[in-house]
């Protein structure tokens, strides 16, 4: 017996520190993550919506509405993109195990919704990026 | 040049004298195609009789010896030394779990849950003379689940299971399906409902877990899955109520 030592020391050997999880517990802490994320903005999304009663003539509601679309809110966006994507396509992933399909790949499963997340997260990228730019797009 | 011996770091508790649990260090001399139980063994034969774990089959059989090492669900019997070295060996018992003694965890709930889905054949009929024959295929069916060793790995490793002490855990699910998968088992009924509510299936959030812990490499969540739909098609057939 080298040592012991009688107290609490720090154990990381245990499966909840995040080096142990493995494919399946990341997908599931980020899809708590992403819709504790989106239920927040929702519930933003609905006071910013309904402001637009207040005031006259919604002058208020366009002033805020030109604040909300000032460049760092238009990256605040590309965010709310990822986590929209991120918990639609993993919920897809999650029905198609209880629907029976997929359940001995779920790795792989998993990493092609991955890429088709990231994919379209691009794609809204390049759409916004303009816009974030000061540069939208003239339209004909 | 190979290591000649290792470092195992294992976490002791004695609920009766310590207050919180603390890592003891031993330093065990290998020999060739040593796993870490024979490691176990060597240190309660030669270091310290007062280490407190359960081993009983040394083959991967009996469940007994199920631990968290190295950030793994292993069978400490079925854990060579040397592919863990040259890290120091960390064994915890397995999480979660209320410790007796040391890598002793107090199995009491997971055998509760297992017996909660009737873990036995169900079949009125009056037994034939020979066997109840069961075609190849069927028997195939279910070769998964048989594999299934009872050492609770799988249950310490669901967050569902840390988080309600009602829900059942993969392990009882496991062994449901496999009497509801038996094509000679008449109990699909009874078990369906024993699976079929809150605290049962409907609990699992498909985190793979069990079947990541799993030492004999069983498709846990397959299962799960497969009772998940036999309990909606189940709820469905309303004239059997």
């Amino acid at each position: 017996m080298i040592r012991t030592a009688k107290t609490r020391e720090r154990n990381l050997n245990t499966p909840l520190w995040p080096a142990n999880y493995r494919t399946g517990m990341w997908a599931w802490t980020f899809h708590r993550i992403s819709g504790l994320a989106l239920s927040g903005y929702l519930i933003m999304h609905i006071i910013v919506i309904s402001s637009s009663t207040a005031g006259s003539q919604g002058v208020n509601f366009d002033k805020l509405l030109s604040q909300l679309t000032q460049p760092f809110f238009l990256a605040l966006d590309l965010l709310l993109w990822a986590a929209v994507l991120y918990h639609t396509l993993n919920g897809i992933r999650v029905l198609l195990f209880d629907a029976g399909i997929g359940v001995r790949n779920q790795k792989v499963v998993f990493w092609g919704f991955m890429a088709v997340a990231v994919l379209a997260w691009i794609a809204g990228l390049v759409l916004i990026f303009p816009f974030i730019m000061g540069r939208p797009p003239v339209r004909a | 040049m190979p290591q000649d011996s290792a470092i195992f770091k294992i976490q002791r508790y004695d609920p009766e004298v310590d207050t919180l649990p603390y890592f003891t260090t031993y330093n065990v001399s290998l020999r060739k195609g040593m796993t870490v139980l024979d490691g176990l063994l060597d240190i309660l034969d030669q270091q310290d009789g007062s280490l407190a774990f359960r081993a009983s089959c040394r083959g991967a059989v009996c469940g007994s010896d199920s631990m968290y090492i190295n950030g793994a669900f292993r069978l400490a019997c079925n854990t060579a030394i040397v592919p863990l070295l040259p890290r120091e060996i960390t064994i915890n018992p397995l999480p979660y779990m209320r410790i007796v003694k040391d890598l002793v965890v107090d199995m009491d709930p997971f055998w509760t849950a297992y017996e909660r889905i009737k873990p036995y054949l169900i079949n009125p009929e009056t037994a034939p003379e020979r066997e109840r024959y069961q075609s190849p295929k069927d028997r195939k069916h279910i070769d998964e689940m048989l594999d299934c060793i009872l050492c609770a790995s799988c249950y310490s490793s669901c967050p569902m299971v840390w988080s309600d002490s009602e829900f059942l855990g993969p392990a009882a699910f496991l062994k449901a399906y496999r009497f509801v998968g038996d094509s000679r088992d008449q109990g699909q009924r009874e078990r369906i409902k024993a699976v079929g509510h809150e605290n049962g299936v409907w609990r699992c959030h498909t985190v793979f877990n069990c079947t990541e812990a799993c030492p004999k490499k069983i498709n846990v969540t397959w299962s799960i899955e497969a009772l998940k739909r036999r309990s909606i098609v189940n709820r469905l057939k309303f004239w059997q109520r």
